[in-house]
């Protein structure tokens, strides 16, 4: 408990750290409680004809797209997508590197060697054009899937750090003790080694989120991703970029809101990183 | 060193090998198929989409169309492209080179600008100044690369018109001269090489700026200071060096995403290079076109990262034992 | 999108990088010649670059006649400059100025009487009888390589558009012609079948003439593929000068073409994916021409150019809705489609002006049918049903689809009203127009599920009749034979995705094809398009509004609508607004 209220000081310590964690739960929130905040149904067209493309105003505080769509709304629940499947994908990402590389930090030395070359090999893959690929191909993949594709194709680096961790721990007295007192390898991961591994995961899959929340919107751009009507910000930036010169707000208010989403993930793993890492220079 | 460059190679070769037979496998697995479509819906007699996929060896099982594939490119040919009737080298030569001329730009530009950024923080390290770099670093390592790149197209093509705003190069033979169609091009490669350049050049600056408060740190700066030399010298000659790694792996490991992942930026700014290429081949169908960049992203990946790892080790000869 | 996580063991945080456990320290090692120096000089390139934008240095502007480089910019790059197998509407225009037909449509696109003809390749021509067609070819008539234009090329041609293995899609127009013969060096005759009034059409319209000296050595089957198709060689007003792939093509004028050299010196295509960025170029003045400008605000951009202006021409275009009124893969009957009133209900809900306006603003239209406003048969009366969504829902209810009240969706006997809407992820306008069409169902209790396909799949799902209904689109030729292929029931196996089977209007189309003038066939094609929307068999949603844009200081500009660039050669630039590209 001690350890955690430490780490928690350490983390509070860094004022840039607690404004991103403070920007995640705002933008948390407001994707949960899109139905609340919204002024209007994304989807709805009230006039598509005289309506369209209208500036900020009190109705519609960020205008309205070329369908009279409140952007506003669309923006919050374009929220629930591009968070949702960033922080899935993350999650699933840093599940399956953390278990490959306990599974190679813990085997026999072969199976070590040939789950790390593979991780090589794979790390090696150039990921967009294999994403662009497999969702061009099979066209209207469902969220599921775009999380899937996401987590399958970013898990490598993470399975390298974790393994690293792993066969470190291996040598600890600790795990030593656990061992000579016959505890079992299920145990031995369950109660020794993931709490050790446990904040290195949470970093990773932290920087994850930013880094995965752009490319799926950079899929969506190309038409790719989150199918319309249905808004995400990717997607909204691609139905406003042809207004704009006209109209640049349709495009501009998504981009923005990823480049503050992003940032604020990022804050919030380096504070997670430097919290745990004490050895950090400033 | 020698044994170091042949895994390297070896590695590149088996990820190269990876990459070609996943993209077959998923091309031809995937639904869909080319030679189906005519212009605008046009219809398209079965009996001329079997012939045409008898000629071009489509109806073969899949294990010897692998094959003959494998084959076919150990003796360099890449096949022929279904929907633009020519062979599929002649498409990559002339999107190739352009790819290539926007990603070196962008790298060279990014080296630039995230080495500088770097070392202009490191030397105000703590003070405010450290910090308001720091922000537009991060503001522009998390920013996506096709919005940065709108907002630019934006400003600099449409509000300032300073810049053009579209393709490679002006209509074709506007200028004359050879140094007035270089310029030509130079300029329609400013933006989008900037694009490229400030995000990628973000993210190399902020790793180089630890390395650079480190390098400064050590022993021998504090000796070197101390034997009188000027600072810039310190600074540039001295801590350079040993901080340059990580900027170089990053640079070298940013190399993949300057190329695949330029599609995007070349989508906006209409630059014909493999993007465009790949992209256009993905919906059409285009098989050995889609096989073809798979080919060349693996290459280019694979040498992006041998020349991370070489560079690192040629800057910081300890890594060289390993 | 850079990865921060790299191979080799950093990891990046917002104070730089830090160190993994599989990773290493650095420390120093040494001298290494600073990357200042390369940093000022790089910055300083830059700043040169910049500078230099200065526009290019003005030449004295020549004063003849003649002169001037028209810069068309256009989506996509061409596929092949072999006028039968090109597929791309880039191939279809730059072809269109290197090669010639034997006689071109005039503006008003009469496609029936022979009067809307005028001489090309062949300088006259006579009906020898009911089945026989003779043209005289004009002896100037040169390929740019020199070699006079003979018989023999026209022949040949026909036999290239024809054969099975060039599949070239104009093939199937040709079935009328039954074979072309050679009389002697300028004269060739075409045999028909039957007599129909569209003979001299079928017979000019469909195929370009080739040259046989170039081509007839080469397998037909790799026609297609051969450098030809790279290197045209035509008899047109203008000769292929260059194709850089990706970027754009140049043609130049033939000073010595038989009917007059070309009042312009070049044209040339620009690749440009992006439209908006088109829009921008043409404005920034990187550009002379752009095709179509479907958007109501570009249109208005260009509009207030002042050194541009908007040439509106008859569309030639419609997009519909098609709905399958048998079962997926053409079997049986549609629980939807199949009940006649549920899809005149569906028609009625559809707002049609709403969304053509939403879309395009105030010069969209409305289709009355499968024809669009550049073709002859196009008339106000044409029966349609109009936008009734109080009718649509008493209709509805009437055919026993109930609304439920939980959500407002109708159903029927437990099943909902609810159907997917394919389209193709190609096409932007039908993208948005299939957005507001649901909202418009989904207020009448319909449940119209959008499936965007990319292209190739969308056209084998349509070719397999598997949905419900599709959202397609056509450029019509200019004569109105084409809709034969798509609602009549012999087109039940090709074009006639839907499988509407209607004797009355296939008896109307019918006779409509055989009247021998305009005025008899008018109102037989009325009748027959109105029996179409009486019957609903597809929902005709928008014609896009064709307006190009051109600069100002081009002269002489007319637009056939079917080929905007068909009167190209007689555009001109005069002298004193020539800019300095125009040399």
């Amino acid at each position: 408990m001690s350890r955690l209220r430490g780490l928690w000081a350490r983390f509070r310590a860094r004022r840039v750290a607690v404004v991103g964690l403070v920007v995640v739960v705002l933008l948390a929130v407001a994707a949960l409680g899109a139905p609340l905040f919204a002024p209007a149904d994304p989807l709805a067209q009230p006039d598509p004809v005289a309506l369209q493309n209208r500036p900020p105003s009190p109705e519609h505080p960020l205008g309205t797209d070329r369908f009279s769509r409140d952007v506003m709304s669309r923006l919050l629940y374009g929220a629930r997508v591009s968070l949702g499947i960033g922080a899935a994908a993350a999650l699933l990402a840093a599940v399956i590197g953390a278990g490959v590389g306990i599974a190679a930090g813990l085997g026999s030395p072969l199976v070590d060697q040939l789950l790390m070359r593979g991780v090589d090999v794979a790390l090696a893959l150039p990921r967009v054009f294999l994403l662009l690929l497999v969702l061009a191909l099979w066209e209207g993949a469902p969220a599921g899937v775009v999380i899937v594709l996401l987590a399958v194709t970013g898990w490598f680096p993470t399975s390298r750090v974790v393994r690293a961790l792993v066969r470190r721990l291996r040598e600890a007295e600790f795990v030593q003790a656990a061992r000579a007192l016959g505890t079992g390898r299920w145990g031995l991961v369950r109660r020794h080694l993931l709490p050790h591994l446990a904040p290195t995961v949470i970093v990773a899959a932290t920087l994850d989120v930013g880094n995965i929340i752009l490319l799926e919107s950079g899929l969506s751009y190309l038409g790719l991703g989150v199918r319309p009507p249905a808004p995400s910000w990717g997607n909204m930036i691609l139905d406003g970029k042809d207004q704009l010169f006209g109209t640049p707000w349709v495009a501009a208010a998504p981009g923005l809101a990823l480049l503050v989403t992003v940032v604020a993930f990022n804050l919030l793993g380096d504070g997670l990183q430097d919290a745990l890492d004490p050895r950090r220079e400033r | 060193m020698l044994t170091y460059l042949v895994r390297r190679l070896a590695l590149a070769a088996v990820t190269t090998a990876t990459v070609v037979s996943l993209t077959f496998a998923l091309v031809h697995l995937a639904p869909g198929a080319p030679f189906l479509a005519g212009a605008e819906g046009r219809f398209v007699p079965p009996e001329t989409v079997a012939r045409q996929r008898r000629s071009f060896g489509l109806d073969q099982p899949l294990g010897t169309q692998f094959v003959r594939y494998w084959a076919n490119l150990a003796r360099g040919d890449l096949g022929e492209s279904f929907s633009r009737r020519r062979p599929v080298a002649d498409v990559l030569g002339y999107a190739l080179p352009n790819t290539l001329l926007l990603g070196g730009a962008a790298l060279v530009l990014s080296l630039v600008f995230g080495i500088g950024l770097g070392i202009a923080q490191a030397t105000r390290a703590g003070t405010w100044a450290d910090t308001t770099l720091g922000a537009l670093s991060l503001a522009l390592y998390s920013v996506p690369s096709f919005w940065l790149a709108l907002m630019l197209l934006l400003v600099f093509g449409e509000w300032l018109r300073w810049l053009p705003l579209t393709g490679m190069s002006a209509a074709i033979g506007a200028p004359a001269t050879w140094a007035g169609r270089t310029l030509d091009v130079l300029r329609h490669l400013v933006l989008p090489a900037l694009t490229l350049a400030l995000v990628n050049g973000a993210a190399i600056a902020r790793f180089h700026r630890t390395a650079m408060i480190e390098a400064l740190g050590a022993d021998f700066i504090r000796a070197a200071r101390g034997r009188g030399l000027h600072e810039g010298r310190v600074v540039l000659r001295h801590a350079l060096r040993s901080a340059l790694a990580p900027a170089i792996t990053l640079a070298g490991l940013s190399v993949p995403a300057l190329l695949t992942g330029s599609v995007l930026v070349e989508s906006v700014f209409g630059w014909p290079g493999m993007g465009r290429v790949a992209y256009e081949a993905i919906f059409s169908r285009d098989y050995n076109v889609i096989t073809a960049v798979a080919v060349v992203a693996g290459v280019l990946v694979a040498l992006g990262n041998l020349l991370a790892d070489v560079g690192v080790a040629w800057a910081d000869p300890r890594v060289r034992r390993t | 999108m850079t990865s921060p996580l790299s191979a080799s063991g950093y990891r990046l945080t917002a104070s730089g990088y830090r160190l993994t456990a599989s990773g290493y320290r650095l420390t120093a090692s040494g001298y290494r010649p600073t990357a200042i120096g390369y940093r000022l000089s790089a910055l300083t390139a830059l700043a040169i670059f910049l500078a230099s934008c200065a526009p290019p240095d003005a030449r004295q502007a020549s004063v003849s006649p003649t002169g001037g480089t028209l810069v068309i910019l256009t989506a996509g790059d061409a596929d092949v400059l072999f006028p039968p197998a090109g597929s791309v509407t880039t191939s279809a225009d730059v072809a269109g100025l290197i090669f010639s037909r034997l006689a071109e449509l005039t503006n008003d696109l009469n496609t029936v009487d022979d009067a809307g003809f005028r001489p090309s390749l062949a300088r006259s021509w006579e009906h020898a009888d009911s089945t026989t067609l003779v043209f005289h070819l004009d002896p100037r008539a040169r390929w740019h390589d020199g070699v006079s234009v003979h018989a023999a090329d026209v022949a040949f041609s026909f036999g290239v558009y024809r054969d099975t293995l060039v599949a070239s899609r104009f093939g199937p127009n040709l079935a009328a012609i039954d074979s072309v013969t050679v009389r002697d060096s300028l004269t060739v005759v075409y045999h028909f079948a039957r007599w129909y009034p569209e003979q001299l059409y079928d017979a000019t319209y469909h195929t370009k003439v080739l040259p046989k000296h170039l081509l007839d050595t080469i397998p037909p089957a790799r026609l297609a593929n051969a450098a030809f198709g790279r290197a045209p060689v035509g008899s047109g007003p203008f000769r292929f000068v260059r194709w850089d792939a990706g970027t754009g093509i140049e043609v130049a004028a033939d000073t010595s073409y038989f009917l007059g050299r070309p009042k312009l010196d070049r044209v040339v295509w620009r690749v440009v994916p992006d439209f908006g960025a088109a829009v921008s170029a043409l404005l920034a003045g990187e550009g002379d021409a752009l095709a179509v400008i479907p958007q109501a605000e570009l249109r208005d951009r260009v509009r207030a150019a002042p050194d541009l202006r908007l040439v509106p021409y008859a569309s030639n275009g419609v997009a519909y809705v098609a709905f399958n009124l048998k079962g997926r893969g053409g079997r049986g009957v549609h629980p939807i489609f199949g009940d006649r009133d549920v899809r005149r209900a569906i028609a009625m809900g559809v707002n049609r002006t709403a969304i053509v306006r939403s879309l395009f603003g105030a010069e969209g239209e409305v289709p009355v049918g499968p024809t669009a406003r550049a073709q002859w048969i196009w008339s106000d009366s044409i029966r349609q049903l109009r936008y009734d969504p109080a009718e649509a829902r008493r209709l509805l209810d009437a055919r026993g689809w109930l609304t439920r009240s939980s959500d407002g969706l109708r159903e029927k006997r437990g099943v909902p009203l609810r159907f997917t809407l394919l389209l193709p992820t190609t096409s932007r306008a039908r993208q948005d127009a299939a957005v507001l069409v649901q909202a418009q169902l989904r207020a009448i209790g319909v449940d119209a599920r959008l499936e965007p396909l990319e292209f190739a799949l969308f056209e084998q799902r349509s070719a397999q009749k598997a949905f419900d209904a599709v959202f397609q689109s056509r450029t019509f030729d200019a004569s109105p034979v084409g809709i034969l292929q798509l609602f009549g029931s012999a087109g039940v196996r090709q074009s006639n995705y839907g499988s509407y089977e209607s004797p009355i209007f296939d008896s109307l189309a019918a006779r409509a094809i055989a009247a021998p003038t305009r005025a008899a066939a008018r109102p037989l094609w009325r009748d027959a398009l109105g029996t179409l929307n009486d019957d609903a068999a597809a929902v005709f949603l928008f014609s896009p509004p064709f307006s190009a844009a051109f600069q100002r200081r081009f002269a002489g500009v007319s637009i056939r609508p079917d080929e905007w660039l068909a009167t190209v050669a007689e555009w001109s630039v005069p002298a004193q607004a020539r800019l300095p590209r125009d040399r």
